[in-house]
């Protein structure tokens, strides 16, 4: 691991960034990158660069909007083993959502150079889109308020970190160069003859420490409101569900390339509607609205990274983040599971103990 | 249950087809008397129950769910029951922290020899849930 600082001069600090990264397609280091650009104002979507010139002049790697996370987007470009280097430029529930997704095999780790950056929360992207990129009077999604993972996990994927929360321009970007990181980008880091950056990491370390602290009542808080005192009233919460499965598709995590959902296991006929429509005295359509939520819960919230995707795509404005990290929190602490912290660490379904959780 | 009916709770039950499936078939051929609220789907194994199938039991009307496999180091495909364990423990927290009692589900080791455990298992989860009484569930339009 290794300290290092990019001097902000008068572009700011986005400029400077998008440079340092241009210049890891200039070298040939990498052959290509993802990266947020900006293709009007405020129109946000991820690109994968080829061209330093185009990365200079419209990268947004602090682009406060998350349309889509990086973490499927990088799936996409490198599901199998690849054939070229890619790097990306990932938030931290990105990066996190990133390893999630190499365990479970969608995307493969060699050859995946990962660039963590600090993360300042983004906005609804919609309303970022109508206000032309202007974010006063704005309000960052309740997913990255309580968010209690600011800056990325510190090698949990080889690459750099960059970081800036607690530094202003004037002290530059903070650059953490991991151990692993492979060879050619960091000749490239080398290359740039950047100055340590000891004294712009430790004071970093100190405001993420900060934030997080702070952050952490908020969460707590945020979670303890919401209990739900039984099926009725966690069945009301998400009786405005129109069944669109939005919530699944954004989800980075959610991976099935065909869910159950969508297959014909829930096309009843006439008579099973009826019938069931009997038993309770009506039914709520679509259909399996609880059944759906709850088994997206089962399958996937040891792996859920509270990124609020799920939310933000949601038509009928559910409280999904919220309802997730009361499931996630419960489900990820009886195997004390971080989801995004290591690749090595096994999911919990796909290993076990022969002597654990009894009595049953 | 029409009034003035004690509340009989009807319990599905997904059996490995191993162990607690041939153990339930041993209770009949020994003639161990049983209460009738089981409805037993025999599956190939434990491991197999995604949870899916158990939150649709219950949101469908079944006041609870009984899962059995093999014991541990007995599963014939090695190590569906401790997968199963592990997913049962999942759904068990989402049920609780949802407000759905998870004393609804239970999961047990039942080997195809032990006739007499698995009419003892039925017999238990009838009573205790007679004793939480009917799945709130079953007559809620919007679940």
């Amino acid at each position: 691991m290794k300290d290092l600082l990019i001097a902000v001069g008068q572009e700011g600090r986005e400029k400077a960034l998008s440079r340092f990264l241009a210049r890891l397609l200039e070298t040939g280091a990498v052959d290509g990158l993802v990266v947020p650009a900006e293709a009007a104002p405020g129109v946000i979507t991820h690109v994968l660069a080829k061209d330093p010139r185009l990365v200079e002049r419209s990268a947004r790697p602090l682009a406060p909007v998350m349309p889509l996370s990086a973490a499927q987007v990088v799936s996409e470009v490198v599901r199998t083993r690849p054939s070229g280097k890619v790097a990306a430029v990932l938030r931290p529930c990105e990066g996190r959502a990133l390893v999630e997704l190499m365990k479970l095999k969608q995307a493969a780790p060699e050859n995946v150079v990962a660039i963590g950056i600090d993360c300042a929360g983004t906005y609804d992207p919609v309303a970022y889109r109508g206000a032309g990129g202007n974010t006063d009077g704005l309000e960052l999604r309740e997913a990255c308020r309580v968010c209690l993972n600011p800056a990325p996990l510190e090698d949990a994927l080889p690459g750099i970190t960059l970081g800036f929360i607690g530094l202003d321009d004037s002290e530059g970007i903070f650059v953490s160069v991991h151990d692993r990181l492979d060879p050619a980008v960091a000749a490239v880091v080398d290359e740039l003859g950047l100055a340590s950056g000891e004294g712009a990491g430790r004071k970093r370390s100190k405001a993420v420490q900060a934030l997080v602290q702070e952050r952490q009542g908020a969460y707590d808080a945020f979670l303890n409101i919401s209990g739900i005192s039984g099926i009725e009233a966690f069945a009301r919460e998400l009786a405005a569900c129109t069944g669109c499965h939005n919530c699944r598709v954004a989800c980075p995590v959610c991976y099935c390339k065909e869910c159950v959902f969508d297959t014909d296991t829930f096309e009843y006929e006439t008579g099973q509607f009826l019938r069931k429509a009997g038993r309770k005295g009506a039914l709520k359509m679509p259909s399996e609205t609880v059944l759906y939520h709850l088994t997206r819960m089962n399958h996937m919230s040891l792996s859920c990274v509270g990124c609020g995707q799920c939310e933000q795509a949601c038509p009928a404005d559910l409280p999904l983040f919220r309802l997730f990290a009361m499931a996630s929190r419960r489900t990820q602490e009886i195997f004390g599971y971080v989801p995004g912290r290591s690749l090595a660490e096994e999911l919990p379904f796909t290993t076990f103990r022969e002597q654990e959780l009894e009595p049953r | 249950m029409g009034s003035g009916e004690e509340f009989e709770p009807k319990i599905v039950a997904f059996l490995c087809n191993w162990c607690t499936y041939t153990g339930a078939d041993l209770a009949g051929v020994s003639r161990i008397q049983y209460p009738p609220n089981v409805r037993p789907i025999r599956v190939m194994c434990s491991g197999s129950v995604d949870p899916m199938y158990i939150l649709k039991a219950l949101l469908d009307g079944a006041d609870g769910v009984l899962v059995g496999g093999c014991h541990p180091g007995d599963c014939h495909y090695v190590s569906g029951n401790y997968k199963a364990r592990r997913r049962l423990a999942v759904l068990s927290a989402i049920l609780d922290e949802f407000g759905i009692d998870s004393r609804r589900v239970w999961f047990r080791f039942i080997s195809a020899s032990e006739g007499a455990l698995f009419a003892k298992t039925v017999r238990d989860m009838r009573d205790a849930l007679k004793a939480l009484g009917p799945n709130p569930a079953r007559a809620l339009w919007i679940a």
